[in-house]
C-alpha cells in the first residue's frame, strides 16, 4: 500500500467524525445567512440570493471533476478499483452540482434575462460538462463494480472529458458570450460586492464545499462496499468463505 | 521419445491476477521445457483461460512475470507475440472473408515471409484447401476449428497456447489437432483441457490448478531464466 | 518504415474489404444520412422560408449521427467474433491496429458524406462541392471519427452501446461540431461571425486524433 493511500486512510477516519457537523452547521448558517443577513439586491431583488447556491455550486462541481480526473489517471496506472469509486463518487457530486448550476441559473435568468435558457458561453459550457460526466456514470453504470475493464473504459474517458474541457470553454466563448463576468473575483483588494453579501457568500462556499466533500465521501464509500459486497460475493461461490 | 532436460522455454514467476480483491491466477510459477507438451487442467474457474490470456499478452498481469523463448511479458510483449500461436475459444476469423483470406491477412500482420506456400500448406494439412475461396461463415463449425488451427500455426510459432482445442472437432479433427499442434514434433504445447481422457495420448506433463493455485506439475524442470538446468 | 506502416495498412484494407463484402452496415449508415438529409429539409422547409443557413447544422448532426452509428456497428461484429483479441495478439502495436481501423472508417465515412453533399447540393441549390468545403469535411470526419472509433472500442462489450456511444462521443464533439458548422456556414456565405472557424476546426480535429491515438493502447490494455 502506497503513503498516499495509507495517509488518505487516516484522514478519511478524522473526516467522518468532524465532517458532518461542519456540514450541518455551515449549510445552515448558509441558509439563514442568504435569506435574512444578507441584504436585498437593489436592482435584481431577492431572486439575487440565489447566488449563495449558484457559485459555490460550480466550484465545488469543478473541484469533484478535477477529482475524477485524478482518480481517472490512478485507476489507469495503478489499476487500484478504489480509485474507481473515487472517480464514480466525485462524478456523481459533480453531475449534481453542475444540475444545480443550471437549475439556479435558469431560475435566476427569467426575471433577470427574460428566459430560462440561453445559448450563452458559459451556459452552454456548464451545460457541455454536465452532459460529458452524465454520460460517464451512465457508461460506468452500464457494467458491474468489479469489471475491471469497464473502470478502464471509465476512466478513459473521463481523462478525454477532461482534457476536453479548456476546448470547450474556448469555443463556446468564440461561439457567444452573455453571462456577467465574475464580481468576486475582480480584485481582492477591492470586491464588488457589499461586505455582508461576500460575508455570506464566504460562508455559502464553504457549507457547499463541505456538503460536496461529504456527500463526495458517502458516494465513494457506497460504490466501494458495493465492490466488496461484489468480491466477497464471488469468494464464497469460490467456497473460499469470508 | 524421451524428453531432454534443458533450459525452460517458458517460465512465469508469481504470476497472479487479481479482479477486484479475488486471486483468480495466484503466484503461479511454472518451467516448461522446449518440445515439452503441458496439459493444463483444472474445474471451471481455476484460472486456466486466464493463465492463458496472461502468457498471450491479453490480460495484465497483477504481480509477476514470465518469460517465452527469453523475451519478457513485461518488457518485450510484441516480440513475445511473435513467438506465440494462440487457438482460443472463439475461432477468431473474419466471417465475411475466405479462409485464404483470413491466412492472407493474419500472414501480413505477423510478416510471415513467402507467404502463399505456407498457406496452401497449411490449408491443404487442415482439409480446407477445397473449400479456400468460400466465406468462413458457411463453412462448419469444424472447419472453423481447423481454420483457426491453421491462423494460430501459420508464422510458426514456437510455443501454442491452447484454450480446449478439442471443443467442437469431429474424431477426425482431433486426429489433425495432434498431428499437426499437440504432438507436431518441435512444438512445444500448453494447452488447457477438460478432455482428461485424451491427455496422456499427447501430453508429457501436467498442471492442474486449482483456485488459481499450482496444485500439481509434473511439466516444469527447475532451472534459472539465463538456462542454467540444477536437475 | 513500410515494416511499421505494413500492417495498418493491412488492416485498413482488410476493414474496407469487410466494409463492402458487408455492405449492409454501411449502406445502411448512409441511407440513414440520406433519409435524415431529407427529413431535416423537407421539416426545415415547412417551418421556414429560408432554410439555406440551416444547411450546416442539417449537413454535420447527420453526418455526426451517422459516423456514431456506423463506426459502433463496425467495431462490434469484430468484437463479437473474437477476431480483435487475434488483432491484439498479433506482434502488431495496438497504435497500428487502431490507425489502420480509424483509417478504413474514415475513408467509408468520407464516401457517405461525399453523396450527402451531392444530394444536398440538388436539394437545397447550393453549391456544396467545392475545395474548401472538401477540406472542412474531411478535417470534420478525420476528427469525428478518430473519437468515435476510440469510443466504439471501448463500449463494444458494454450493455445498451447502440444509446452509449452517442451520449459519450457527442458532448465531446461539441467543439469540432462548433468549428464545422461555422466553417461550412463561411463557406456558402452564411454570417457566421469573423473568427478563424476553420482553425477551430482544424484544432479540435487534431485534438481527438492525437488523444485518440494516445489513449487506444491504454484502453485495450487489460
Amino acid at each position: 500500500m502506497s503513503a498516499l493511500t495509507s495517509t488518505l486512510q487516516r484522514l478519511y477516519g478524522f473526516w467522518w467524525i468532524v465532517l458532518p457537523p461542519i456540514v450541518g452547521s455551515a449549510v445552515m448558517a448558509m441558509i439563514i445567512g442568504s435569506i435574512v443577513v444578507a441584504p436585498r439586491e437593489i436592482i435584481e431583488g431577492d431572486v439575487q440570493r440565489l447566488l449563495y447556491i449558484h457559485f459555490p455550486s460550480i466550484l465545488a462541481a469543478y473541484g469533484a471533476f478535477g477529482v475524477v480526473f485524478l482518480a481517472s489517471l490512478v485507476v489507469l496506472w495503478k489499476r487500484d478499483l478504489r480509485w474507481d469509486a473515487v472517480a464514480r463518487g466525485a462524478a456523481t457530486v459533480g453531475v449534481l452540482f453542475t444540475g444545480l448550476t443550471l437549475a439556479t441559473g435558469a431560475l435566476w435568468g427569467k426575471p433577470i434575462w427574460g428566459v430560462y435558457w440561453t445559448w450563452d458561453a458559459r451556459l452552454t459550457s456548464t451545460l457541455v460538462l454536465f452532459l460529458i460526466y452524465a454520460a460517464y456514470l451512465l457508461a460506468r453504470s452500464m457494467a458491474d463494480e468489479l469489471d475491471e475493464q469497464a473502470a478502464r473504459f471509465a476512466a478513459v474517458f473521463a481523462v478525454l472529458g477532461a482534457l476536453d474541457i479548456p476546448l470547450v470553454m474556448f469555443s463556446v466563448t468564440w461561439w457567444r458570450t452573455l453571462h456577467p463576468q465574475p464580481i468576486v473575483m475582480r480584485g481582492l483588494e477591492r470586491p464588488a460586492l457589499p461586505p455582508e453579501m461576500l460575508l455570506v457568500l464566504m460562508i455559502a462556499f464553504l457549507g457547499i464545499g463541505a456538503l460536496a466533500l461529504w456527500l463526495g465521501i458517502l458516494r465513494t464509500e457506497a460504490e466501494w462496499l458495493a465492490k466488496r459486497t461484489a468480491t466477497l460475493r464471488a469468494k464464497i461461490d469460490r467456497h473460499e468463505g469470508a | 521419445m524421451t524428453a531432454i532436460l534443458e533450459a525452460p522455454i517458458l517460465q512465469t514467476e508469481a504470476l497472479t491476477k487479481r479482479y477486484g480483491g479475488l486471486d483468480v491466477v495466484r503466484q503461479v510459477a511454472i518451467a516448461l521445457p522446449a518440445g515439452s507438451r503441458t496439459a493444463l487442467v483444472g474445474a471451471n474457474g481455476a484460472g486456466k483461460t486466464t493463465l492463458l490470456a496472461m502468457l498471450s499478452t491479453l490480460v495484465t498481469p497483477t504481480e509477476g512475470d514470465a518469460t517465452i523463448v527469453g523475451h519478457s511479458l513485461k518488457a518485450r510483449p510484441a516480440a513475445l507475440r511473435r513467438a506465440i500461436g494462440v487457438l482460443a475459444h472463439a475461432p477468431m476469423l473474419y466471417e465475411e472473408m475466405t479462409p485464404l483470406e483470413n491466412l492472407g491477412f493474419f500472414a501480413r500482420l505477423y510478416g510471415v515471409a513467402r507467404p502463399e506456400p505456407r498457406i496452401e500448406e497449411l490449408l491443404r494439412a487442415v482439409g480446407v484447401w477445397n473449400r479456400r475461396h468460400e466465406a468462413t461463415s458457411v463453412l462448419s463449425r469444424g472447419y472453423h476449428q481447423r481454420l483457426a488451427l491453421a491462423r494460430a500455426l501459420l508464422h510458426r510459432p514456437a510455443i501454442l497456447l491452447a484454450d480446449e482445442p478439442e471443443t467442437g472437432l469431429d474424431p477426425e479433427g482431433i486426429e489433425l489437432l495432434d498431428e499437426l499442434a499437440l504432438r507436431a514434433p518441435g512444438l512445444t504445447v500448453l494447452a488447457a483441457t477438460h478432455r482428461v481422457d485424451r491427455v496422456e495420448t499427447w501430453a508429457t506433463g501436467l498442471v492442474r490448478l486449482d483456485h488459481g493455485r499450482v496444485v500439481e506439475d509434473t511439466a516444469s524442470v527447475i532451472g534459472t531464466p539465463q538456462g542454467q538446468v540444477q536437475a | 518504415m513500410s515494416d511499421t506502416v505494413g500492417p495498418a495498412m493491412a488492416v485498413v484494407m482488410k476493414d474496407l474489404r469487410l466494409a463492402w463484402r458487408d455492405r449492409a452496415g454501411w449502406a445502411s449508415a448512409g441511407a440513414f444520412a440520406t433519409i435524415a438529409v431529407l427529413v431535416y429539409s423537407f421539416a426545415f422547409d415547412l417551418a421556414t422560408g429560408d432554410i439555406r443557413p440551416l444547411l450546416p447544422g442539417v449537413l454535420w448532426t447527420t453526418f455526426l449521427f451517422a459516423g456514431i452509428f456506423a463506426g459502433g456497428q463496425s467495431f462490434a461484429r469484430e468484437s463479437e467474433e473474437g477476431t480483435f483479441d487475434a488483432l491484439l495478439l498479433s506482434p502488431v502495436s495496438p497504435t497500428m491496429v487502431y490507425l489502420g481501423k480509424a483509417a478504413a472508417n474514415i475513408i467509408a465515412m468520407l464516401v457517405i458524406e461525399f453523396l450527402q453533399l451531392g444530394l444536398a447540393t440538388i436539394l437545397f441549390d447550393t453549391n456544396l462541392v467545392s475545395l474548401e468545403l472538401l477540406v472542412i469535411v474531411f478535417l470534420g470526419t478525420v476528427g469525428s471519427v478518430s473519437l468515435t472509433t476510440l469510443l466504439s472500442t471501448m463500449s463494444a462489450s458494454m450493455r445498451g452501446r447502440a444509446m452509449l456511444l452517442p451520449v459519450m462521443a457527442l458532448p465531446l464533439l461539441v467543439p469540432l461540431l462548433i468549428g464545422a458548422v461555422r466553417a461550412t456556414g463561411a463557406a456558402l456565405n452564411v454570417e457566421v461571425g469573423a473568427a478563424p472557424w476553420t482553425l477551430l476546426l482544424a484544432v479540435a480535429a487534431l485534438w481527438s486524433a492525437a488523444l485518440s491515438v494516445l489513449l487506444f493502447p491504454i484502453a485495450v490494455e487489460r
